[in-house]
């Protein structure tokens, strides 16, 4: 069992969710560290220019999860304390699903599944045709990846050689729910993606899988599934059930916070 | 120009016209038109893509371009590109703001022998519940190049409805404009609306209705969003009678559309030379679909004899 990370941002979440009264914290834990990593380490942007051209992207099409895009948002100060403290506000920017057309840094408006890797593909060939190597990173869920879109992108992108595209999946197994039949990393294998699987809650492995990506010797895109557990950090919510979209009562917000001290 | 020039054609011969001398024109099909287009992929390497039979993420796709400061072509036939991709259009491109071109063939029953599933006859119905879009339907090939020209960098997503017959009628490009409709003959009695290639039916039953004694003034429309109110609610104002002629299914077409902008003028007859809100299950030629439904001078003759007046 790796260690929990990021205990900051998990409690920054969960204030969040209190303050809101609303919002989906397992699905953010889930992703959370992966995305502290991407932003600390890996996307080349401007916080005081996110529009920059010459930016890494990276595309939250989980959109649930969005609560853990935007605290690194806020730490990197791309979005300020009061956009935090609106969060599903009246006057605020920050809903339940990011909004490219109010939030600074978010590249696409999410929410309804399987859209993001498919946008993101075509802001890859775009930068191709137009001779630029910005990258691209895109996060999507497994449950998404039941949406169809999300392998006609695949099929294009290998096919278009797009390896400044790098798709990251949020294996926690919610998918498989439903569908428990699902070989995930054996699909991307097949759709011709450089492959990888890590421990998203491993900084080390997500380090190294980050590093791969960076240095491969291939012209193909590249998927990281990345075993991740939905609530990651405080057992009370890990796993898939009312948790899923729940909000912390007295009692249970004390629970968290001191399991994440 | 020669008025019954194929307007896929022109599109063809319009894109390679762009995108020699702008270098940001990208144009996405789905398995369609690749003949034609081959000129424009051979001049505008890189920017030519046949890129698979996925209508969904080709609209997606598409927007993700335009989101990088491209301007996207995408076409296929209708069904698929506007129906299959609705919410990639909705989200994607109109949710976002983004601009681009969504161009069809095959709508409503162009395509008549390969039955319903490549029929398409609600576009406008749907495309009209979505803000920051443009619809076009451009009757000629001098309507498609001059609506594409003014449309294709600004800041809508833009709709052209390419039908597989041109109405024949001799437009000039000075003449076409987006969002404004053209008075094609002046009348005092009643008022035809006609889009696409039934503008050459309304100038039947002019013809029809001119032996009768009646004076007919038809208003043609190439632009059913945004629609020229002023143009059809003068016309309708001054004849009180109107028939609204198109290739779309009855509800949400540019019927309801006329209807509902003339609603404050007193003692109007209407009726609605259009297709019935069913499907067409019927094979044979175009035209044969189109006698099916009464979209020919006939059907509207007959339709203004027991409804208008």
């Amino acid at each position: 069992m790796s260690e929990v990370m990021n205990k900051d941002l998990r409690r920054k979440i969960v204030d969040m969710v209190i303050a809101g009264n609303d919002g989906h914290i397992p699905s953010a834990f889930s992703i959370l560290d992966i995305i502290t990593y991407i932003y600390a380490d890996v996307l080349k942007f401007d916080a005081a220019n996110p529009d920059d051209p010459k930016r890494d992207y990276f595309v939250l099409s989980k959109g649930h999860g969005c609560l853990a895009l935007y605290v690194n948002l806020h730490r990197h100060g791309v979005i300020t304390d009061e956009d935090i403290a609106l969060f599903c506000k009246k006057d605020g920017i920050l809903g339940e699903h990011p909004d490219r057309t109010k939030v600074p840094g978010a590249e696409a408006s999410t929410g309804s599944l399987g859209h993001g890797l498919s946008f993101s593909t075509g802001i890859a060939l775009g930068h191709k045709v137009k001779g630029m190597d910005n990258k691209i990173y895109v996060l999507i869920g497994d449950g998404e990846s039941h949406e169809g879109t999300v392998w006609e992108a695949a099929h294009i992108a290998t096919n278009h050689r797009l390896k400044n595209l790098c798709v990251i999946v949020d294996w926690n197994q919610s998918g498989m729910q439903l569908l428990p039949e699902d070989n995930l990393p054996g699909k991307w294998e097949a759709f011709g993606w450089h492959t990888l699987v890590i421990d998203g809650h491993d900084e080390q492995q997500i380090a190294a899988a980050f590093e791969t990506v960076a240095h491969k010797q291939t012209d193909r895109p590249s998927v990281i599934v990345a075993k991740t557990v939905k609530g990651k950090g405080v057992a009370m919510i890990e796993g898939h059930g009312r948790w899923h979209h729940r909000i912390p009562n007295e009692q249970e917000y004390t629970e968290i916070m001191g399991a994440l001290a | 120009m020669n008025v019954n020039k194929s307007i896929r054609q022109q599109f063809a011969d319009t894109f390679l016209d762009v995108g020699q001398k702008d270098k940001d024109l990208v144009v996405v099909v789905g398995d369609i038109s690749h003949g034609v287009l081959q000129p424009f992929a051979k001049a505008c390497p890189g920017r030519y893509f046949n890129i698979g039979i996925l209508e969904p993420t080709t609209v997606s796709l598409g927007a993700g371009m335009a989101s990088v400061g491209l301007y996207p072509v995408l076409h296929t036939i209708a069904p698929f590109l506007i129906e299959r991709a609705f919410e990639q259009i909705k989200l994607d491109f109109c949710y976002h703001n983004l601009h681009g071109n969504l161009v069809t063939v095959g709508s409503a029953f162009d395509y008549s022998n390969l039955g319903c599933t490549h029929h398409c006859y609600g576009d406008f119905a749907l495309l009209k519940t979505l803000p920051n879009m443009e619809i076009t339907y451009p009757g000629s090939a001098v309507e498609f190049d001059t609506l594409f020209r003014q449309c294709y960098r600004n800041t809508k997503l833009s709709y052209y409805r390419v039908p597989g017959t041109p109405h024949g009628v001799e437009f000039k490009a000075s003449d076409i404009e987006l969002g404004k409709g053209i008075k094609v003959t002046d009348g005092a009695d009643i008022t035809l609306v006609a889009t696409g290639p039934h503008l050459k039916t309304a100038l039947g039953v002019r013809d029809r209705l001119s032996a009768t004694g009646l004076s007919t003034e038809i208003i043609y429309i190439h632009t059913i969003r945004p629609l020229d109110v002023d143009l059809v609610h003068a016309s309708v104002d001054k004849t009180r009678k109107v028939v609204v002629i198109e290739e779309h299914m009855r509800s949400g077409g540019l019927g309801d559309e006329v209807l509902r902008e003339t609603r404050d003028i007193s003692d109007v007859k209407y009726a609605s030379a259009s297709i019935p809100d069913q499907f067409i299950t019927g094979y044979g030629e175009y035209h044969e679909l189109c006698e099916s439904v009464g979209l020919t001078v006939d059907g509207v003759m007959a339709l203004i004899q027991d409804q208008v007046i």
